[in-house]
């Protein structure tokens, strides 16, 4: 068992604090009022190869381990959720490209996806449902050589953006869910406006319409009328870049409560002095560290998982754990900044903000505790 | 032609908390000094723009083989390090000794790059100690460098005036830490840090022997006391003027 960063490691963590300090920190408010992140920012975070950290460096990735990726993600989110979810909902539909595509898929896609010339989306959520794939609605139908999809989806993040779009339907054969990858864009391809969401703002989310969207044969992922196994792995892998920002929103929040505690002086005195206060902040500390170890150990078990299902429950177990940590934490963090934290102009409002999406995000806290059990008592 | 960087391994100051004063090291992890980042990064852009090579040198403990990483991801082609642990807080004179030692092993060096001063002491005297021991020109405050075949280009910024020299290669220059923005490494470059070539030398190779007592003690080593002032102030006027008065604004 071991419990410490490698050099690499710890530079890798260093490298995206700096990056985040220096780059997104002195826009981080921008981020939050216009709900974009700025080109030259995605851009930044592709030359650091953020966008293709886990992937093999065969199909253009760093191949740096889904633990690194943690670490890096984490420090992003700390100071600006809106780059860091892009980004994980990109290495979401990624990871179901590199898990389940054909070698032509990977070589079409991946390498563009890793240097974040495409920024990749995951399709599953549409109007009629988020958790459950038996009540999906849109349709492929096969036409000789090609699929014709239509259909809406809903909360799309990187919609906005050029890449693929790795979306579940209902093939029209078997009935069942079937995962197939769609270019945006494309002919008969259109998006909704962005949702103005409460928290992480900069990650775009737009309703996706697909009206006689015709792609090949080819771009089937993984097997006709089986698309759960890609939509199960494919949530359970996004679950890591989910985690990685709650995480970097608790650590944001308890950095944040230290300064003001220190700062904020009551009779003369910081209120770090008071006892209550001093409570808090070690609430926080264990709050942060229970869910780092929990980030960290699901990145790990990414590099080589035992099997889908175990991975699913473990990715289902810890997301629950740290997305319920992020919440608490912001709460305290709020309890300790008083009237301010409620003000525009502390950071902690931004935090309470980003941190209530979490639990709702990627399966919600309820489906997560079902796959737990579920796992358990098979 | 080589281009010479000489960086030092120092705590990391960010993670260094003062308690009663005195400097808590303990469990903070090393890093590079602060200017030594823009020494390296002065030396990435002249290997850039010329195709030299860059070679990073180092003394210190056996951490230092790990901690050089963090110049090896930036952008140095090599690097050749003495490590012993007999090497903690060793004063300038052995460490321009050991470095000087250690540039003798290399061949065509054109440029020696230090930074003005280490990120921790700040004693900014191994660099001149080096150019000293090798018999060659130094130029210190440097805020810019150009290479041009055998001969260099240096600005020097001095208190009320710039300074331009050309000087002959090989030469030792001291530079300032905002001569540039050190860069930050790719993913990519990090991982690949560890499989760049590396030239560990130890104390018999040099031919140098550690004094037995150290020629310099510590005798107390505090931060300054940062007491707030707790200035009153009525208006936005008095406050200007405090800070005024303080030095903060309006110099
Ligand atoms: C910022 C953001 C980004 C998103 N990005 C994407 C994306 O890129 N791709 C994508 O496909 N989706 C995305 N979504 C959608 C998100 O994943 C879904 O909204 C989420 O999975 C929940 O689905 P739902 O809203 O339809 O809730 P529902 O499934 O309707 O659930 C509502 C409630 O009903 C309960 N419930 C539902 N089913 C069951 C059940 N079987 N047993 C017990 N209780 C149940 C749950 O407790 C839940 O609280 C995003 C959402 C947000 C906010």
């Amino acid at each position: 068992m071991q419990f410490t960063l490698t050099k690499e490691q710890a530079l890798i963590q260093k490298m995206a604090r700096d990056y985040a300090e220096q780059n997104i920190a002195p826009i981080a408010e921008q981020i939050e009022k216009e709900n974009r992140v700025p080109d030259e920012i995605l851009k930044g975070l592709a030359e650091l190869d953020l966008f293709g950290m886990a992937m093999p460096e065969a199909y253009g990735g760093a191949d740096a381990g889904y633990d690194s990726y943690v670490l890096a993600m984490e420090q992003i989110a700390r100071v600006s959720c809106g780059p860091a979810m892009a980004i994980s909902a990109h290495s979401l539909g990624l990871s179901a490209i590199s898990n389940f595509g054909t070698e032509e898929q990977k070589q079409k896609y991946m390498p563009k996806s890793c240097k974040g010339e495409y920024i990749t989306s995951f399709a599953f959520t549409e109007p009629g449902t988020g958790s459950d794939p038996k009540q999906i609605t849109s349709t492929a139908v096969r036409e000789g050589d090609h699929y014709i999809i239509n259909g809406t989806k809903r909360f799309i993040t990187n919609a906005n953006y050029p890449g693929p779009l790795v979306v579940f339907v209902k093939d029209s054969v078997s009935g069942k869910p079937t995962a197939f990858i769609i270019d945006k864009f494309c002919e008969g391809y259109s998006i909704s406006e962005p949702w103005e969401k409460l928290g992480w703002h900069g990650g775009v989310l737009c309703d996706v319409y697909m009206q006689n969207v015709k792609i090949p044969l080819e771009n089937l992922l993984g097997e006709l009328g089986n698309g759960y196994p890609v939509l199960q792995y494919g949530i359970a892998f996004g679950k890591i870049g989910m985690n990685s920002v709650a995480l970097g929103t608790t650590l944001a929040a308890f950095e944040e409560s230290v300064k003001y505690a220190k700062e904020k002086t009551h009779r003369g005195e910081p209120i770090a002095k008071f006892q209550a206060i001093q409570l808090k902040i070690a609430d926080l500390a264990m709050k942060y560290e229970v869910s780092r170890w929990m980030a960290y150990r699901l990145g790990s078990l990414a590099n080589k998982p035992k099997s889908p299902a175990d991975f699913a429950k473990e990715a289902a177990l810890s997301k629950v754990v740290i997305a319920e940590n992020a919440m608490a934490a912001a709460r305290i963090a709020m309890d300790i900044h008083g009237s301010y934290g409620l003000m525009a102009d502390y950071k902690v409002a931004r935090i309470y903000r980003d941190a209530i999406m979490g639990p709702q995000v990627e399966g919600v806290i309820d489906m997560q505790k079902l796959i737990v059990a579920g796992a358990i008592l098979a | 032609m080589n281009i010479i960087v000489a960086m030092k391994q120092v705590p990391d100051l960010q993670q260094v908390r003062i308690r009663n004063r005195e400097p808590v090291i303990e469990g903070v992890p090393y890093t590079l000094g602060i200017i030594d980042k823009n020494a390296l990064e002065a030396g990435i852009q002249l290997k850039e723009a010329t195709g030299s090579n860059l070679i990073v040198v180092s003394a210190g403990n056996e951490e230092v083989e790990e901690t050089i990483k963090e110049a090896l991801a930036a952008g140095a082609d090599e690097a050749y390090l003495v490590l012993d642990d007999k090497l903690d807080g060793m004063e300038s004179s052995l460490t321009a000794s050991l470095l000087a030692a250690t540039i003798k092993k290399i061949e065509e060096v054109g440029l020696v790059i230090f930074g003005e001063g280490s990120g921790d002491n700040y004693s900014g005297q191994v660099g001149s100690r080096v150019a000293e021991i090798l018999d060659l020109p130094q130029v210190g405050y440097v805020s810019k460098i150009e290479l041009d075949g055998t001969t260099a280009k240096i600005t020097r910024s001095l208190e009320d005036c710039e300074e331009l020299l050309e000087v002959q290669l090989p030469m030792v220059v001291t530079v300032l830490g905002d001569i540039n923005e050190p860069r930050i490494p790719s993913v990519s470059q990090i991982l690949k840090a560890g499989r760049k070539p590396k030239e560990i030398l130890e104390l018999d190779d040099l031919d140098i022997e550690i004094p037995k007592d150290k020629k310099i003690s510590t005798l107390s080593n505090l931060a300054p006391e940062t007491d707030r002032k707790r200035v009153a102030v009525k208006s936005v006027s008095d406050l200007i003027t405090a800070l005024q008065a303080e030095g903060f604004v309006g110099r």
